[in-house]
Parts: C-alpha cells; structure tokens; sequence
C-alpha cells in the first residue's frame, strides 16, 4: 500500500506541506493545525519532516477505547474519526511519532487521513521530500543508491588495476 | 466588533522599553490598505514617530519591524520580514529585510508588527508566547555571541524563533545587523546596532494561531498560479540557483564581468572557480546537492540558502549558511580565494552580528588605501592586510568587532566614514552611495544595476530594485514594450535604464511590504505581465502562468486591487522614503555614483574598458524623477506627486519645512 513517506535528506524545511495541509482540512493557515509538521534543526541545518506513518500494527489504534480510529480498506490510512472520539487523549499519548494533534478552537484530536487516497501537502513538496508511495519502493531507491557508491569505487578499482 | 482583517494577524505590539511597558494595539487598517504591511508600513511609521532631528542611535529612535498580509501563507514565498528605522550608518532611511521563519511565527502568535520605542535601563529579551509577552532581564547575555544567545532562548523557550543581536553591535559597529535563528539576516543599515542601543539583546517567538483568507477558493487558485509561474520560469527550470544558492552569482558575475575584485577596482576575479557556487556544494554542502536540498524560507521552493561545514583544516567546525554577497565581500573584493577563510569570516561575522557586506567593503577599502600609502601599518595594528592575505581578513574582523586598535575603531565605522575621518583622499577609494557601502555588482558593468544603486532610498544598494533583466538574455521587444527601449535588455548599454529600475523598484517595495522574496519578480520572472509577454514574443505554446501580486492580495484580504493600483502602492512607499531622506538632507547630489566609476576604466576582464558615463547618467537621473514626479534641480518631491500619491499629511509637513517644490 501506498503511504506517506518523510525524507530529511531532501527536505528544504520550507514547510509548504504544513500549510497546504492546515489549509485543505481546516481552511485556514496554522501549522499547529497541519497533520504534517517540518522540525527544524537550524543550528545544524537539518530539516526532517514527520507525520503519520499509518503504522501496521497502529499504537494509537490500539489505545483508542471507544474504537475512533479504525483502518480505512480503500487507502489504508488510519483514520481517526472526530464524531466517535471521546476526546481522552490516549492516542496521543500512544503515538510515538506526536502525529496525533490537538485543535484548541475546535476541542477535538486530528490525525493525517492521506486526504483520502489525494494527498494535498505533495502537490506542493517541490523536492518530492514527502511523497506518496510504497514502502517497497522506497527501500529499492535506498539500496539502489548505496550500492551506487559500492559500484563507483569498484569501477574505479579496477580502472586502477 | 471590528470587521475581520483577513490575511493579517490583527495587531500590533508596541514595546516601551525606558518604561517596561507593553502595549496591544488592533493593526491600523487604513494604514495597511495604504502601504500593505511590511516595508511599506514601517516607512510610514518612521515618518511619523522619528522627526529629522532624532538621533539614530538614541531613545528617540524607534526600531520598527513588520510583517505582511501573505507572511505565513501558503504561496510563492511567504517568509519574508521587514525592519525600519533610522540608520546609524548612514543617518537617513535604514531598512533591511529577512527571510525567516520569525517572521510567520509573529503572526501565528498574532501579531503583524513589533514597534520599539526608548531605551532599557538593562539589557532585556522580549518573550512572546501567543497572547503572553513579557520583558525578560538579560544581563547575563550582554556580550554574548549570536550563536549563544540564540542557543540560550531556544534551550530556555522551547524552540521559540529568535532574533538577536551580537557583540558588534553593542560595541556599536554601525553596521549590526539582526541574525534570526543563526544564520538569516537582517543585514544592511545598521538595524542591529540600534536594536543594541536601545539594550534588547533578542526576541524570541513562538505562536499557535490561524490566519484566514478572505476568498479561501481564489486564494487556492491565484497562489497555485504564481506556484507554477515559478516552475515553468526558464531561469527556475535550469535548477541553478536553487541547487548553488545566491552563490551562484560568483561564477555568473565572473562571466559577465561584474564581479567586483580587489576593492572595485576590477571586475573580474581570475580564481573566481575556487569561490564558485560549485566549489561550496563539493566541499561544504551537507544536504544531498546538487540533487535538491537546500534550505527555504517559508513556503519557498527555491530553497537559496546553502548550509555547509568545514570538516579538516585550520577552519574545521566552521558552519552555516552562506550567500554570495558575504563571498564576494570576505573573497573577491578582498583579493582572497581561500574558501575556507572567507566561510569562516561569514560565520564569524555572523556570529559577532555584523553585516557581512559593509565588513568585508571596509577590509576590502583598508586593504587599498594601505597599497595607496594612505595608511600604515601601525594604523592597521601589526595587521599585513595586503589584498589576497586570508588570515589578516580574519584577523581584522575579530579586531573591527571588538574596536581593537585605530584598525578596529574606524573599521566600526563603515567604509565612507572611515575614510572621511583619515583624509579627504582616502575617500576616492570607497565604494559607497549615501554612506552605504556598496554590494557585489560593479555599476560600469552593470548599467542598470548602477543605476539603481543611485537612486536606492537606502543608500548604495541592488535589492531595492534589482533588475536582473538586464542579466538574462531576455528578447529585446519586452525591453521595448515594458520599458521603451530594446536596450533595458542589455547589460552594458542605457536604453531604457530609469523605466527600468523605476518598475522593479516598484514591485520590490510590494514584495517587502507584503513579506515576500525579491528573487520571485526579479531574478525569476514569473510577476505579471513578463510570463505574458515572454511568451507573446518567443511564440510559445500552452497555457501562461504568472503570479500576480494584486490578484494574491486582492484574495488574501479581501480589497479589490488592481495591477495599476498595485504600482501607484510602490510608489506610495518609495516616495515617503525619499521625503524621509528628504528631510535628513539627501538632495539630487547624493544621487549619484562614487567619483570612481565615472574615472576609471574597468583595467580588464569581459567588461574591460567599461565606464560610467557621467553625462548619460544625469540625463537618466533626469527620466528617473521625471517618472518619480520629483524636481530635477533639487531632488525634491513635487507638490501635485505628494497628492496624486494621496499623501496629504505628508504634504502638511514638508510644507512647513520648506522641502516641496
Ligand atoms: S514541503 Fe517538502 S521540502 Fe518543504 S518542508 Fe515539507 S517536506 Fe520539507
Ligand atoms: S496527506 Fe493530507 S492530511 Fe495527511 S499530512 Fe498530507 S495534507 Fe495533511
Ligand atoms: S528564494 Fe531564497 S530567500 Fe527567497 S524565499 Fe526562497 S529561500 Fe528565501
């Protein structure tokens, strides 16, 4: 299934998802409303972007009393349902990730649904630092890429031969 | 209840600090729908609160700094500040401009501006967490070192966004600036030295809140417009300066001819290639360039700023981001092409919160007047400060900063009054316009440039309007159908210069005055009407993309302002810059280039043999305030532009003072 995935190495830290998030679920711009949140390391220069990663076997899910978080069949997204939420925090607290938030004008938790299968916030990741796709997809790209540099210096050993 | 301010935050916060005082005020509405927020707004502020006989660096003084109504929106480039006051270096209009995320988190905290008036008794911070702002004792920060300071409030504040200011501008080196989080400043004029004066050391910021848009539909569509009039820019499609970052000017300002080497006396650096925008990313860059990375302002996709770090080596552990402007000023213009020497210098100047431009104009400045025989070296301190010597470079910042020496005192002073206090001689060879030392462009090369550095209501300055037009190999039509001449398309020729410099100008002080970024209107062209007319004039297929400044305010706030309107706003505002100016004494005279430009000849390089013509250049001053409506005896603003501007109040102080014509 498709998800979401976060890649610091790409990440300008510009923080165009945070709003398109906050602007497509809430109408208004608030990062402390988007489902995604950029945190930044300025000192460093380090950006790494994190949200739901809509885990297998979900924490928040699990610690939801009243069954408001369930799985949605056609995305895969785990969906947190504000109509059935008693507001108890739980899954809040059982997210390791701090992807479960809380809107203080509306009194009620949020969690990022992937906009149901049409995710907003990659439409404006210009380096494709967040996107939608498949886990496998992304440890291909990753092995593919250290096994670059494996190759390079072989190349290059045997260049020098 | 008052109607909703769509787009703004709603408020101002006002900060007395000879009293301890604090103030929340509803944002003046008639005020902002008049000059947009930002640059504009604290403009008419300074003019207002500042009379022209205040000191810069007394209580008198305000320090203004001001958002915009797209500050902390999504669209093309949101995280732009604005800081206003009188500037200690020049005397008249300081300003200069940031990009941080400071500047977002004011208006999340629910707050557009900050204004700050008197003096503290003791160096203090100012907290604000959303509605919760309080003055907070400093003094064990007094001397401290940006980095620290920055440091401390976030460890203290839970990640608040800071500004602060550094030890240069408390030992009162006019040019301190104002560094956000680390690394973005607020550079030019001095802002940090008066923030110092008045014994606020920093300002940290932290906030929860919403902004609304007034038309959330059109909103959507008019900033994914310009968001696309960005990726189908030519100048953005080639990916260059995304992925080297401002740096990228070295090699191109090389190439063209205006790089300024060796204090401006040439134009053309010969190792250019070992300071290059290239040799950063293959020796410094940390995130994965040239594939896409860099650092952004808010909601940016051209991610200019380049964050590096030395790893081995006499520097190691030198860190930050770095621009080109700090390159040519610490590497070009002083003769130097150890890169990691003029990293280093950047990172210190930063840590010291000194101008990166002004210090290295005034090493640059020291280094010639010591090959002139102008100076010694017992007034350089033991210093070899010989053009190309890296480690006297460094050395002498550390001495400018803490005012060490005949070196250090004057050094704090700037390159014009530096060289005013040694002799009348020593003047010839500082590049400085209104006692602003001058940016990395050589005016003989750049015609436009040039030009625009004359008339910048700043002093000797290219971001006022920087029109990059003249660099990009534009078809000659648009230079005719914008500007009246083919010639505004060609870097080295005049046609059609004032018209051009007028517009840019323009457009700038909206994007200052909104909280955007100059390089969207003026380095790319994706503002209204140039995507239309690039394509009309290369015949191209498709849809035309643009961004449209009055249709993104028109949506984010609600007024319904036009393209037309939206130019006469620009003029609104650089016109009661220059009635500031006016009243500190700036007249036609001031408007011009250093005597340098108009003497020599550029020795060699792509531009060798280029001049400035002194007699050209006064008939384009002549053009220029013929379309400012300013007089071209004196300088002096006209009567009938004062009302046509609608600015009446204005008019009523100037007519008292005798300084209209
Ligand atoms: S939009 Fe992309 S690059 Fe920008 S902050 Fe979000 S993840 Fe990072
Ligand atoms: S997928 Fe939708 S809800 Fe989730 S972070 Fe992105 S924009 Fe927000
Ligand atoms: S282009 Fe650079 S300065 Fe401008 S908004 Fe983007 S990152 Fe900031």
């Amino acid at each position: 299934m498709k998800k979401l995935i976060f890649d610091p190495e790409l990440c300008t830290g510009c923080r165009a998802c945070e709003l398109a998030c906050s602007f497509i679920n809430e109408g208004v711009f608030s990062p402390s409303k988007a489902r995604i949140r950029v945190v930044k390391f300025d000192r460093d220069g380090i950006d790494v972007p994190t949200g739901c990663e809509h885990c297998e076997d979900a924490p928040c899910m699990i610690a939801c009393p009243v069954r408001a978080i369930y799985r949605d069949e056609e995305t895969y997204a785990v969906i947190l349902d504000p109509d059935l939420c008693i507001g108890c925090k739980r899954c809040m607290i059982a997210c390791p990730f701090g992807a479960i938030g809380f809107d203080e004008d509306k009194k009620i938790f949020f969690k990022c649904d992937l906009c149901m299968g049409d995710p907003e916030c990659i439409k404006w990741c210009f380096t494709q630092a967040v996107r939608y796709s498949t886990s496998l997809n992304v440890n291909t790209t990753k092995k593919i890429k250290m096994a670059k540099k494996e190759a390079t210096a072989q190349i290059r050993a045997r260049d020098l031969r | 209840m008052m109607e909703k301010l769509y787009g703004y935050a709603g408020q101002t916060l006002k900060v007395d600090l000879t009293k301890g005082k604090i103030i929340k005020e509803p944002l003046d509405r008639t005020l902002v729908r008049r000059f947009l927020g930002g640059r504009g707004l604290n403009g008419k502020l300074l003019f207002d609160l500042v009379g022209p006989d205040v000191d810069p660096l007394s209580p008198n003084n305000v320090l203004l700094m001001a958002t915009g109504p797209i500050n902390g929106l999504l669209g093309l480039t949101t995280g732009r500040i604005d800081i206003t006051s009188l500037s200690p270096l020049t005397g008249i209009f300081g300003n200069s401009n940031a990009g941080t995320n400071f500047a977002p988190e004011l208006k999340y905290a629910g707050y557009d501006n900050i204004m700050v008036f008197g003096r503290s008794k003791k160096p203090v911070y100012l907290l604000i967490e959303d509605e919760h702002v309080e003055l907070r004792d400093a003094s064990d920060l007094k001397g401290a070192g940006v980095f620290e300071t920055t440091d401390v409030l976030k460890e203290r504040h839970d990640d608040v966004k800071v500004a602060a200011v550094g030890r240069a501008a408390e030992n009162g080196v006019l040019y301190g600036c104002i560094i956000f989080d680390y690394w973005d400043a607020a550079g030019r004029t001095g802002m940090g030295t008066v923030m110092a004066s008045k014994n606020l050391k920093a300002i940290g910021v932290s906030g929860t809140g919403s902004i609304e848009v007034a038309d959330p539909d059109r909103y959507y569509e008019v900033a994914r417009d310009g968001w696309l009039a960005l990726m189908n820019d030519f100048g953005f499609k080639t990916q260059e300066h995304s992925v080297l970052g401002t740096a990228v000017c070295v090699g191109w300002g090389n190439a063209q001819g205006w790089l300024p080497t060796r204090n401006f006396r040439e134009s053309h650096f010969e190792e250019a290639e070992k300071i290059s925008g290239e040799e950063f990313r293959d020796r410094f860059s940390v995130k994965d360039s040239p594939i896409p990375a860099g650092r952004a302002c808010m909601s940016c996709p051209n991610r200019c700023k380049r964050y590096g770090i030395i790893r081995t080596g006499k520097y190691a552990g030198t860190r930050g981001n770095i621009e080109f402007e700090s390159i040519a000023a610490f590497g070009s213009k002083c003769g130097v092409s150890d890169f990691d020497a003029v990293f280093h210098a950047n990172m210190i100047a930063n840590d010291y919160g000194m101008d990166a431009v002004s210090c290295g104009n005034m090493i640059a400045t020291f280094m010639e007047l010591r090959e002139e025989g102008i100076i010694d070296d017992k007034f350089l301190d033991g210093l070899d400060l010989r053009f190309g010597n890296a480690d006297a470079m460094v050395e002498a910042i550390h001495k400018i900063a803490n005012r060490e020496g005949k070196i250090g005192e004057l050094g704090a002073l700037g390159s014009y009054l530096a060289t005013k206090a040694i002799s009348e001689k020593a003047m010839y060879y500082t590049s400085n316009i209104k006692g602003m030392d001058s940016i990395a462009c050589d005016p003989r090369a750049a015609k436009g440039f040039g030009f625009a550095f004359a008339v910048a209501s700043r002093g000797s300055d290219h971001l006022r309007a920087h029109p990059v037009f003249e660099m990009i190999k534009l078809p000659p039509e648009i230079g005719q159908e914008l500007f009246e001449s083919p010639e505004a398309v060609d870097l080295r020729k005049y046609g059609g210069k004032p018209e051009m410099v007028a517009w840019h100008e323009e457009l700038a002080a909206i994007t200052d005055s909104i909280g955007s970024c100059r390089f969207m209107h003026a380095s790319y062209y994706t503002q209204y009407p140039v995507p239309e007319l690039i394509h009309k004039y290369l015949k191209l297929k498709g849809d035309v993309h643009s961004l449209k400044y009055h249709e993104w305010i028109s949506a984010a706030t609600g007024w319904d302002i036009s393209y037309e309107e939206l130019l006469r706003i620009g003029k609104r505002i650089i016109t009661v810059e220059r009635v500031i100016n006016t009243r500190r004494g700036i007249r036609r005279k001031d408007d011009t280039l250093p005597e340098r430009f108009f003497k020599d000849r550029i020795p060699k390089g792509p531009a060798k043999g280029e001049v400035y013509l002194r007699k050209t250049f006064n008939k384009m001053i002549e053009r220029y305030y013929e379309i400012r409506g300013w007089d071209p005896e004196t300088g002096l603003i006209k009567r009938e532009t004062l009302k046509a501007l609608e600015l009446d109040d204005v008019l009523s102080v100037l007519e008292k003072e005798g300084l209209v014509v």
